[in-house]
């Protein structure tokens, strides 16, 4: 198989903050080409490097607000985050777990610290990705699945040089537990110092790592330091990553949807007319009610 | 070029594109960061804006301190204080950016010149006017009888996405409702049309 070549190497743009909650650097939509058609299905990425917020009564996020036409998948490293949406789902996320809320044919929802971490404060590192839904799915029944770090699907790597866990997709024959609507590969990864492992996916995917923790050698010679996002070519199939000291990499590579895209603000479609009918629906209460 | 002004000039009011090209270089544009003003009562302002990207939000402060809300613009809309620009009166309203915003201004010598250069653009202005006028009596036409709820069906028909754009209190001041009954009119619509 044909080596998967490094195309970018991307510093964390400078971060601003999503309601008062989170600090984001945002990857995508985004420069350095990486627009919602590069990473596709990954249309949106925001990244909450290791931040610390000081103690709060009053619990820091981000409010009521919609979405419609694709999912949003959020990761916690460090600290916890409650969510809350119109179709009735509920839950806390953190360290280790993913939240992967399906937007599909709207709802309505608020991500806020939760409650005894805000008191407490501490240290907030999360990764917040939309994944485009394919057309066929995008007027689908909104979904929840609330993922623990234990539900994750494990690989050991050999010789103790650290471990895989699998959300979404397949490694080494371990599967992941989340759901999605079109192939998606979606990994933790740790390893210790001088740790190895190789991944393999088809060429098309559209496929990159973002290193939350210490510093890799990718294909033996591009490095890439905490907080960088690595975009790979679109030809060759394998890559190896090697800690130079121990590290926190998540991976994300999916086949495209090749699917025209229609953005704007919270809501992603297919064509414009789709927009106009999700801000009509979202005025007219049609995503339901969430208090704020 | 400015996109949304060129739009307005040629989709709308039929001047040659060409003569368009030539004015835009002589039309001024102004920038304005969120939570700046354009205007303040008291001052005079010869201007028209015209919102080429951004939000403005026009308002008085009552005599109790209560802020209202006159009107929103947004892409493509104009804002203006009539006595201000029109009387040379000082200004009745504030004018705010509540988005960063570029405006551009139109003065009565750019109307008259356009004007003499195109009677397409004159019979659209006029018709402009028409509408604002249409609009206001409408608004004080629902201000003096209408339910909650029929105001809101009616701005979020006119301005889709500013649900999205400004604060609820900042719709409910532009409502004359508060903003406890902009929410039950939110929660009752909810429950009519949410189909889970």
């Amino acid at each position: 198989m044909k080596t998967k070549k490094v195309e970018l190497v991307v510093a964390p743009p400078a971060p601003h903050f999503v309601g008062d909650g989170f600090r984001v650097h945002n990857f995508i939509p985004g420069g350095y080409h990486l627009d919602m058609q590069r990473m596709d299905p990954f249309i949106m990425f925001d990244y909450n490097s290791k931040f610390y917020f000081p103690p709060s009564d009053q619990p820091k996020g981000v409010g009521v607000h919609p979405h419609r036409g694709f999912e949003t998948v959020t990761i916690a490293y460090k600290g916890k985050v409650a969510h809350h949406d119109s179709a009735g789902n509920s839950g806390v996320i953190g360290e280790g777990d993913v939240q992967w809320m399906t937007a599909a044919s709207g709802v309505l929802h608020k991500e806020y610290h939760e409650e005894h971490f805000s008191k407490e404060g501490g240290d907030f590192q999360m990764v917040q990705l939309w994944v485009n839904l394919p057309a066929a799915f995008k007027m689908s029944d909104p979904k929840y699945q609330g993922i623990k770090s234990d539900q994750m699907g494990r690989f050991q790597l050999p010789d103790d040089q650290g471990e895989v866990a699998v959300i979404a997709g397949e490694y080494m024959d371990v599967k992941g537990p989340a759901t999605t609507f079109s192939p998606v590969q979606m990994y933790n990864v740790s390893l210790n110092k001088n740790g190895e492992a190789q991944f393999s996916f088809p060429a098309h995917y559209n496929t990159g790592l973002l290193v939350l923790e210490g510093n890799i050698m990718v294909n033996g010679s591009e490095q890439a330091e905490t907080d960088r996002f690595v975009l790979f070519e679109n030809e060759g199939e394998t890559f190896t990553i090697k800690a130079s000291e121990d590290a926190k990499i998540l991976i994300l590579s999916g086949e495209p949807l090749n699917e025209p895209i229609a953005a704007h603000g919270p809501f992603v479609m297919n064509y414009k007319a789709e927009i106009l009918q999700a801000f009509e629906d979202f005025n007219l209460g049609k995503f339901g009610y969430l208090e704020d | 070029m400015f996109e949304n002004f060129k739009a307005y000039l040629v989709d709308k009011s039929g001047i040659e594109s060409s003569k368009c090209e030539a004015l835009s270089r002589t039309v001024k544009s102004l920038d304005f960061k969120k939570g700046s003003y354009l205007l303040r009562p008291g001052e005079i302002c010869h201007h028209t804006f015209f919102v080429e990207k951004g939000l403005l939000r026009a308002y008085t402060v009552d005599e109790q301190g209560k802020e209202h809300i006159i009107q929103f613009a947004s892409e493509s809309w104009l804002m203006s204080d009539r006595s201000s620009a029109y009387f040379n009166e000082p200004a009745d309203y504030f004018i705010e950016a509540i988005e960063d915003t570029t405006v551009i201004l139109i003065d009565k010598e750019l109307i008259n010149a356009l004007s003499k250069q195109s009677e397409s653009f004159r019979r659209h202005n006029n018709k402009l006017l028409h509408n604002h006028i249409r609009h206001l009596q409408k608004r004080i036409n629902m201000l003096l009888g209408a339910s909650a709820e029929s105001r809101y069906l009616d701005f979020v028909q006119m301005h889709y996405d500013l649900t999205l754009r400004v604060p609820q209190w900042m719709i409910a001041s532009y409502l004359g409702i508060t903003p406890e009954s902009l929410s039950r009119v939110r929660k009752e619509l909810a429950k009519k049309n949410f189909k889970p």
